[in-house]
């Protein structure tokens, strides 16, 4: 039974890393550029919602959650326009790896020097120790909601590629950059607002991971590796791809801790790293 | 120009630094010949992840991975064998080579940001996995065995002669390399794959052997490194900074040429000396810093801070290491790079 419990866990918590992982997805997909700060970019978002929840202990912390989103926004928005459309074109595929690598470097550092190396976590009170009793099986309330939230955005995101004008520009975007131009789209601006939509997907992920559990500013990096790792099992471009990837390294991050208490992230590395071997074109190999 | 004054030029060059190592312990101060020894192995480390980076076009966010596997490996033989830890050094490389060479298998099967990150991954699973082993210390990691058979009235200078070595013997080798058919190949991929596959190289093989020598050079490195503190902790050996470091001096002195590690180890040093001394700021913004001027290199000068001096003034003084990039051109059209810089 506890075995099921933790299998179900797992499930709940590969939802948030499913979000993690369609972020980098979204911005891999349509620009084929791997954003190595997107980790940074989350924690970042997660400082944003404990500062605001400090300025306003009245209001909900997952309220919070709404102006840290459109903050994310603008600062994906600014971000591509600033640095990343300058080398996106660029002849040689390593040049926006290194780039955001770079920035990434950047913001760790900073974050570093303004809040400080200690651990913080967003606090939401009685929510986060609610939990439903199903068939004697105990499974907390706010993973269920996580789990759920994420479904929808997954939903959402795939019905705003698929059926809107934006997602069509999006899409011919990814397909044809050189194209699209002849029917007026102009691809830095699209970049601007995919990296804005990617970013703000982040924040949500970013803020409830800080829910579940502490961060510092030195957890970008281990964000990375799952958004990434999430991306890779998904089969690269496949959003649903990523939503299954995730379910499975959060399966794998739980039994390994059952396993093993102070295991951390280590069994979830593992699982990516025998999948690779095994399949490398993932779980799921088809195409947004 | 033919080749008999330039090797002549870099012979003597050679010796002059040779000489320049060989007296600098008798003049410098502690201190400084501990600096010196820093800078030299985070110079041989950058040639390295420069050798992948550049010219493999290859970019490893887990380089890390073999400094720690290098350092390790010297730690435990040493301890196990009971010599001074400068007579096993040789194992350092080849671990780390073998450890190399086994992970390419999975690796390779990825193409660039996604090789970059299974590195990274690859590092993180070790590290844990050298956390949890009480073997090889956990997580409080482990002294140097041995250093009570070291003679510390001549440690520094020595770590500084061989660091010394290691960085003239790496510089050497790769100019030897890069000339060599093997060079060229790399490069021919580097530029253009589908060309260089098209006259027969084999680019599977050529990175291959690329990503060993590096892993080789980067646990040796590591393994003095880390010998200098007598101590080792997983904590520090499987740093990501340590692939920062590399990357960033690579990217600001110029990415795929021998001289801008040089320059860029030159200014990596500069600015840590300068604004951790005089202007007393901490090493987090010190990295904030370098971060800055990386990313600026970037996009102001995608190919780094040497090859776009170099172009611009059309000075080559540090003509020594050059003719890697185009040696062929210089034998077919002798004068030519003359002609277009003047």
């Amino acid at each position: 039974m506890i075995w099921v419990e933790t299998l179900i866990n797992g499930a709940l918590l590969g939802g948030l890393y499913g979000l993690l992982g369609i972020g980098l997805a979204l911005v891999f997909g349509v620009m084929r550029v791997v954003n190595i700060a997107h980790g940074e970019f989350m924690v970042l978002s997660a400082f944003c919602a404990v500062l605001l929840s400090n300025l306003f202990p009245q209001v909900s912390p997952l309220l919070m959650l709404i102006p840290v989103i459109a903050l994310s926004f603008a600062v994906g928005w600014l971000y591509q326009a600033a640095i990343v459309n300058r080398v996106v074109t660029s002849p040689d595929p390593l040049s926006p790896l290194l780039l955001t690598f770079g920035v990434s470097v950047i913001l760790r550092n900073v974050m570093v020097e303004i809040f400080g190396a200690d651990v913080r976590s967003l606090q939401v009170g009685e929510l986060s120790r609610a939990s439903l009793e199903i068939a004697g099986l105990n499974i907390g309330i706010m993973p269920l909601l996580t789990l759920v939230l994420a479904a929808l955005l997954f939903m959402a995101l795939q019905l705003v590629l698929r059926h809107t004008e934006f997602g069509r520009i999006v899409r011919a975007t990814a397909d044809r950059r050189d194209i699209v131009r002849l029917s007026g789209v102009k691809p830095d601006r699209v970049y601007n607002y995919v990296m804005g939509l990617s970013l703000a997907l982040g924040a949500i992920g970013g803020v409830l991971l800080a829910v579940r559990s502490g961060f510092t500013p030195f957890s970008g990096a281990e964000r990375l590796l799952i958004a990434f790792e999430v991306v890779v099992l998904g089969g690269l471009g496949s959003f649903w791809g990523a939503l299954l990837g995730g379910i499975a390294l959060g399966m794998a991050q739980l039994i390994g801790l059952k396993i093993d208490p102070n295991a951390g992230l280590l069994y979830a590395h593992l699982l990516f790293f025998i999948m690779l071997l095994i399949r490398p074109s993932g779980l799921v190999s088809s195409r947004v | 120009m033919t080749l008999m004054p330039t090797r002549t030029i870099l012979l003597a060059c050679a010796i002059v630094l040779v000489a320049i190592i060989a007296g600098a312990p008798f003049v410098l101060n502690e201190g400084i010949l501990r600096l010196a020894t820093e800078c030299l192995l985070l110079l041989t480390m950058a040639q390295m992840w420069n050798l992948l980076a550049g010219y493999a076009g290859l970019v490893s966010l887990g380089h890390q991975v073999f400094i720690a596997f290098g350092a390790y490996a010297l730690f435990l033989t040493s301890g196990w064998l009971e010599v001074t830890p400068i007579w096993v050094l040789p194992v350092a490389p080849l671990v780390a080579a073998a450890v190399a060479a086994i992970i390419a298998f999975p690796l390779f099967r990825l193409r660039d940001a996604y090789f970059s990150i299974a590195m990274w991954v690859f590092a993180e699973i070790i590290g844990a996995f050298t956390m949890k082993s009480q073997a090889v210390g956990g997580t409080s990691g482990v002294p140097l065995a041995t250093s009570k058979l070291i003679d510390f009235d001549w440690f520094e200078p020595t770590m500084f002669w061989l660091a010394g070595g290691l960085t003239l013997v790496t510089i050497a080798a790769l100019y030897k390399m890069m000339t060599s058919s093997f060079g060229l190949g790399l490069m021919s991929v580097r530029d253009n794959d589908l060309a260089a596959m098209s006259v027969g190289v084999d680019v599977r093989h050529n990175r291959f052997i690329a990503f060993v020598l590096s892993a080789a050079g980067c646990g040796l490195a590591g393994a003095l490194s880390f010998m200098g503190n007598l101590f080792i902790a997983p904590l520090a050996a499987f740093d990501v900074n340590w692939s920062v470091y590399m990357m960033f001096i690579v990217i600001i002195g110029g990415i795929g040429t021998l001289e801008g590690p040089i320059l860029g180890v030159i200014i990596f040093f500069g600015l840590r000396e300068l604004m951790t001394g005089p202007l007393g700021l901490s090493g987090g913004w010190y990295l904030v810093g370098l971060g800055i001027i990386a990313v600026v290199v970037m996009i102001v000068a995608p190919r780094g801070i040497w090859p776009a001096l170099r172009d611009r003034l059309g000075v080559r003084l540090l003509d020594v290491h050059r003719a890697a990039p185009r040696p062929a051109a210089a034998t077919i059209l002798p004068g030519a790079s003359e002609r277009v810089t003047g």
